[in-house]
């Protein structure tokens, strides 16, 4: 029984990252106060170039809605009334193939609770029953929503399903102050600060991480009450969604969901040796992996000695990659 | 979890309102009265009764002593006068008149008051034949006597008596209620409380009853101090100050309140007690309970003699009185008169064999001498004598917890509750140890630990190392081993600590010792503010030793002054150090005298005074190793384990008794501080709001030996950003006081002036000023560490920095540059330990971090640990590249 799922669970990991392409679609919600205008759009601005510089996602692939129509940015669709939203999404729909990934992020403050859930947009608001109908839509593509908004935390349950990740700043409606996670969570995708497991990669579950300990430090520092609490759902099970930590339960889908669409062959820049080292490395960290996750169910000094030989093996052939490309 | 009981939140509430109502009317059912009172005094025994309810015993106990016999309100003024004598301590003139009074026609009304008086001095035998006559002869205060028989059955022991006395009263209440007198009603209260031993749900009752006899009788001023009483016996000091305050603001002159309001601010570790007491004591001199609450407080100081003194003048009123002959027993056990503590128990024990309150009263007080090991073995002989005495399970599980027996101690506590779900300390106890589970448990070799696992692992980095130095200084120094193990408890939060301490939140201390189990508040807890956890413990550890080495009998005092001794002993910088406000307290002579230096600890006259006394002990100790050498302070604690009194240590240590001690150390205060005394001592005229700078630096210029005139010169230049001038000023108040470096001192402004100029170097001075004599100084000791690092004083730095870690353990920067200037050094131990710091912070980037462990690891030579060490990075970044290179190096055996 303990090998079946440990082998699902190697399908998943393997099979993903080398088939991602990326379909985004970042909306700067109403601000209100002009301080609220201006952070929306600068964290708008900031996680769009990110996602084009840093990720290689292509201007086209990545739709930027917000409340600043002057914008000249490649990738500013205009503003983000529901209505431009929903034109984006079926935008999104006819171009994205089966197996392709796409990641709805909101950023701005929301309202309500349960099925009363919402975001404040120009003009008529989100309501949580929308964006489940629009990620309903995309049966057959890998899905990300990312809640960035006050209030944000009862779109979990109502969102979250299997294959799916659902991160919200916040773990309940009634959490309605302002939050600090959005801005330490594009932080997390657009500077050196979230690579953890030091792969180069930046996984939704590493920024998520990273912004919701971030965002502790802030009011922990300020000897503040922490009013709010993000929350992350994988697996759709809507349980222990607060501190996912990837190496089973929740997290495990976000740890190895990237923005970036990496692949031997793209890691390789084209050159056919490299690349079956790279396939080989590839190979390596999934056996990483899948240790892991069967961690708590091995013996220590198994696991131990397993791991170590994998890390040697990983070792060896990342010097190997290394010399191969002329790096250090 | 645990809920108090019920009635706590639910039925005292609508009781107490009753109450509230109750003493308006009291007041308004009292003011004719009065004013009648004003004009012509009592006109009649009803008016004179309440002319003593209000306190105006003279004026009542005049027209009760001018009552005619002939008059038919005769025998109702004998018996109102006897209570009244009772009341204001005129004991042989109440028993005089009770006398006389039941010997008179219609005498049987006057037996129960007779008896009650015979009670209060100790008579039980004669006051048992007045009760069962009045009660025979249906004297109309017949259920009065019936009560106090009870009473007397639960004195001698006979508790099957009592207890049958007490619940007839159940059977009357619910038979009669309506026609029941208040102090009838009252009557029923006594019983109920009695009875709530062995069922806490009629302690509901007893409010209840004791409620409606006030509402019967507003003027029944012993019904409302009962409630005032009964709160207080259940834990609840605000209602109980509540209820006793209204009884003073209709009399403030009932003894006997005012001793319950006493009693209530020692309970909440509030001051204001003696005043209480010398009140009560002023209407009634000789009234015991008043005398009894004097001897604990002399007891709580540890003036035995004077405690002593206290009990027996209340022995000579009654020389059966259990509480006064409990105290008397208690002081002479800790003033270890073992002759005298047997005489006394067995004085109690021939009245009472089984008189459990006894050896709870014992436990109590020896536990508050800090002879927690004695308090749990007299505990364990109050269940014996009653197993049903809840407080006797309290005590017990109380002082078990401060030996470090958890288990066994809430095995206690449990009971206790179980028993008294209204003792909200052993419920805050009981509440408490069920969030340790979140602590970790580590142990070194000689000391067990226990810390929130949050922090656990970044606190132990420091802690275990500290604790073991501490042990083995103090072992060496103090030729003593404490019984094994030493358990000191970390705490994150305040109030946990404040409750393992004391059962209650709110203590003012950072860190306690209970001999061998330590407590203290974690650098985390920041409702304690900034401070010096480092010292904390190290002054802690010190009181295992000075306590342990004189069986715990050393005074707190010099306990207390020895720590702090300790601490300067330990690091440059670490301890209390010398003020503008503890000289000034000094010259003005605010500071006790060393003869009774406990009160600087237990009887604060001003809110400083504990501060300034723990730094006034430590220069005590200072003096004797000037005089006497290091050797004096051993042989002390010699003489104090032995039982000899301060007064005798001191006359056989010093050759001096303490008059002459006091003076030579009023000459060593002066000698030692002579500059910053004289500075502070010039007086300069008064600074009136409004002036301007020139004038200050007038004034400064015109007294240049004023240290008050230059810093103020000083600050009024800061304001308007003259900073030359400034500097020029605080120069000189720093002259005046250089070795003062707190917020407010001249070195704190010049670091800050001199770092803004960019002159680094006198910046250093000055921070090094502040980093040395302000303990909790994390932003200087940072920033000296910072500018010494510049300097390349990387063992200044280095010094400095641990001093910040000190205070706080936290910041991850701190540990970063340690770490750095550590390895720049070679000094290998403290680089490992500065990097484990850093991993024990659980940062974002612990692969990082895990690496740096590694490297440091190897850079010591410790091969096995860097290898695990950056296994454990590569199983959280199995591609970090620096990680798999040095993976591969130790793999391959290369060198570092």
């Amino acid at each position: 029984m303990r090998r079946t799922i440990a082998a699902v669970a190697f399908a998943l990991l393997a099979a993903a990252p080398l088939r991602a392409q990326t379909q985004v679609l970042i909306v700067g919600g109403l601000g209100g106060e002009p301080k609220f205008v201006e952070r929306f759009r600068m964290l708008g601005a900031e996680l769009s170039g990110a996602l084009h510089a840093r990720f290689g996602i292509p201007d086209a692939s990545i739709a930027w809605l917000g409340e600043d129509s002057t914008s000249r940015d490649p990738r500013y669709r205009g503003p983000s009334t529901r209505a431009a939203v929903e034109k984006q999404i079926e935008a999104i729909k006819a171009r994205c193939a089966p197996g392709s990934q796409v990641v709805i992020i909101f950023i701005g403050h929301g309202a309500g609770t349960e099925a009363e859930s919402r975001i404040s947009l120009p003009g008529p608001d989100v309501t949580v029953a929308d964006v489940k109908r629009w990620m309903d839509g995309f049966p057959q593509q890998r899905l990300a929503f990312v809640n960035l908004t006050s209030a944000s935390g009862d779109f979990l349950p109502i969102i979250a399903a299997p294959g799916r990740v659902v991160i919200t700043a916040t773990k309940t409606g009634f959490e309605r102050n302002e939050s600090r996670f959005a801005e330490f969570f594009v932080k997390a995708l657009s500077q050196d600060v979230a690579d953890v497991d030091k792969d180069s990669r930046v996984s939704l579950l590493e920024a998520f991480r990273y912004a919701a300990r971030e965002t502790k430090r802030v009011y922990d520092n300020a000897a503040k009450l922490q009013t709010e609490h993000s929350q992350l759902d994988d697996d759709g099970s809507k349980q222990n969604t607060a501190d996912p930590t990837g190496r089973g339960g929740q997290g495990m889908l976000a740890r190895r969901f990237f923005l970036d669409a990496r692949t031997a062959v793209t890691a390789a820049g084209g050159d056919a040796a490299l690349a079956g080292l790279y396939s080989q490395k590839f190979e390596l960290e999934v056996q990483v992996d899948s240790l892991r996750s069967r961690k708590a169910s091995t013996p220590k000094e198994k696991y131990e000695s397993d791991l170590e030989q994998v890390l040697i093996d990983l070792a060896r052939k990342s010097r190997e990659i290394r010399r191969a490309e002329g790096r250090p | 979890m645990r809920s108090l009981g019920r009635h706590r939140s639910i039925r005292y509430a609508p009781a107490f309102a009753v109450a509230c109502a109750w003493a308006v009317l009291a007041l308004v059912a009292v003011a004719p009265a009065a004013r009648a009172q004003r004009a012509a005094g009592p006109q009649s025994v009803e008016e004179a009764r309440i002319a003593n309810a209000m306190g105006k015993y003279a004026e009542g106990t005049g027209f009760l002593e001018r009552v005619a016999k002939t008059d038919s309100s005769w025998m109702d003024a004998q018996v109102e006068l006897i209570r009244a004598f009772v009341i204001i301590s005129k004991y042989d003139d109440a028993e005089r008149l009770a006398r006389a009074a039941v010997a008179a026609p219609g005498g049987r009304q006057a037996l129960t008051a007779y008896g009650e008086v015979l009670a209060t001095r100790g008579k039980y035998a004669a006051a048992d034949s007045m009760f069962a006559r009045a009660i025979a002869e249906h004297a109309s205060d017949s259920l009065m006597a019936s009560l106090n028989l009870a009473l007397l059955a639960k004195r001698r022991g006979d508790m099957p008596r009592a207890t049958a006395g007490f619940d007839r009263f159940i059977d009357i209440y619910n038979t009669a209620s309506q026609t029941l007198t208040s102090r009838e009603m009252m009557a029923v209260g006594i019983a109920c409380r009695e009875l709530g031993a062995g069922n806490p749900e009629l302690f509901k009752d007893a409010l209840k009853a004791l409620d409606r006899a006030v509402v019967i009788d507003p003027a029944n001023m012993e019904a409302r101090v009962l409630l005032g009483e009964l709160f207080l016996e259940k834990y609840n000091g605000a209602e109980a100050q509540k209820t006793l305050d209204e009884v003073l603001q209709i009399n403030a002159s009932n003894p006997r309140a005012l001793v319950a309001s006493a009693s209530r601010l020692i309970f909440d570790g509030q001051p204001g007690a003696d005043s209480l007491l010398l009140a009560a004591l002023a209407v009634s001199p000789e009234f015991a309970p008043a005398r009894v609450l004097a001897a604990h407080g002399m007891v709580d100081v540890e003036r035995f003699a004077d405690a002593i003194r206290e009990a027996e003048r209340a022995l000579k009123v009654n020389p059966a009185d259990a509480d006064a002959l409990a105290v008397l027993a208690g002081a002479k056990f800790v003033s270890g008169d073992e002759k005298g503590f047997e005489e006394t128990k067995a004085r109690v024990l021939a009245i009472n064999p089984r008189d459990a309150g006894f050896f709870v009263e014992l436990a109590e007080m020896t536990g508050r001498v800090r002879r927690y090991s004695v308090a749990a073995d007299f505990a364990r002989q109050a269940i014996a004598a009653d197993p049903k005495n809840w407080k006797a399970h309290s005590v017990l599980g109380m002082n078990l917890m401060r030996l470090g027996k958890i288990p066994e101690g809430r095995a206690s506590l449990d009971t206790a509750f179980k028993g008294d779900p209204f003792d909200v300390w052993v419920k805050n106890t009981l509440d408490l140890l069920d969030t340790f589970k979140n602590y970790d448990n580590s142990s070194t070799a000689h000391v067990n630990y226990m810390i929130e696992k949050t922090e656990s692992a970044v606190i132990s980095v420091y802690l275990h190392d500290l604790a073991e130095k501490a042990y083995s200084r103090f072992t060496q120094r103090y030729q003593f081993t404490p019984p094994p193990p030493i358990r000191i408890e970390v705490y994150r939060s305040h109030a946990d600590f404040s409750v393992r301490t004391v059962g209650l939140a709110g203590l003012g201390a950072l860190g306690v010792s209970f001999g061998t189990t330590l407590a203290f508040d974690s650098p985390a807890a920041k409702d304690a503010g900034p401070f010096n956890w480092a010292s904390t413990v190290w002054h802690e550890l010190a009181h295992t030793f000075t306590l342990g080495s004189t069986d715990h009998r050393i005074p707190r005092w010099l306990s207390e002054g020895l720590s702090v001794w300790e601490e300067h002993q330990a690091r440059a910088g670490w301890g209390a150090s010398v003020s503008p406000g503890f000289l000034e307290a000094f010259r003005t002579g605010k500071l006790v005298p060393v003869s009774r230096m406990n009160d600087g600890f237990m009887r604060p006259k001003y809110p400083d005074q504990i501060p300034f006394s723990y730094f006034q002990a430590s220069l005590v100790c200072d003096l004797i190793v000037r005089d006497f050498g290091e050797k004096a302070l051993m042989a002390l604690l010699n003489e104090y384990k032995a039982g000899r009194t301060t007064d005798d240590a001191f006359q056989k240590v010093t050759g001096q008794d303490m008059a002459a001690f006091d003076k030579r150390f009023d000459t060593y205060m002066k000698q030692r501080f002579a500059g910053p005394l004289a500075a502070i001592a010039i007086p300069g005229p008064e600074y009136p709001a409004g002036m301007g700078v020139s004038e200050f630096k007038a004034r400064a210029d015109s007294l240049p030996g004023s240290y008050r005139a230059q810093v103020l010169a000083g600050m009024a230049f800061i304001k308007t950003n003259q900073n030359l001038e400034a500097i020029r000023m605080l120069e000189r108040a720093h002259a005046l006081f250089p070795l003062y470096g707190d917020n407010d001192s001249p070195a704190v402004m010049l670091a800050k002036l001199y770092g803004e100029s960019g002159d680094k170097a006198k910046a250093i001075a000055m921070l090094k000023v502040v980093a040395l004599s302000d303990e909790s100084a994390f932003d200087a000791n940072v920033q000296l560490g910072t500018l010494l690092a510049a300097a390349n004083d990387s063992a200044g730095a280095m010094d400095a920095l641990e001093r910040a870690v000190f205070v706080n353990p936290f910041p991850a920067d701190v540990h970063k540059s340690l770490a750095a200037l550590a390895a720049a050094r070679g000094d290998h131990a403290r680089h490992v330990r500065e990097r484990e710091a850093l991993v024990a912070l659980d940062p974002v980037d612990k692969a990082a971090a895990l690496f740096d462990l590694a490297v440091a690891y190897r850079s010591a030579g410790d091969e096995m640990k860097a290898r695990r060490t950056v296994l454990r990075a590569l199983e959280d970044a199995p591609n970090f590249e620096r990680a798999q290179d040095l993976l591969l190096a130790i793999v391959d055996g290369r060198k570092p």
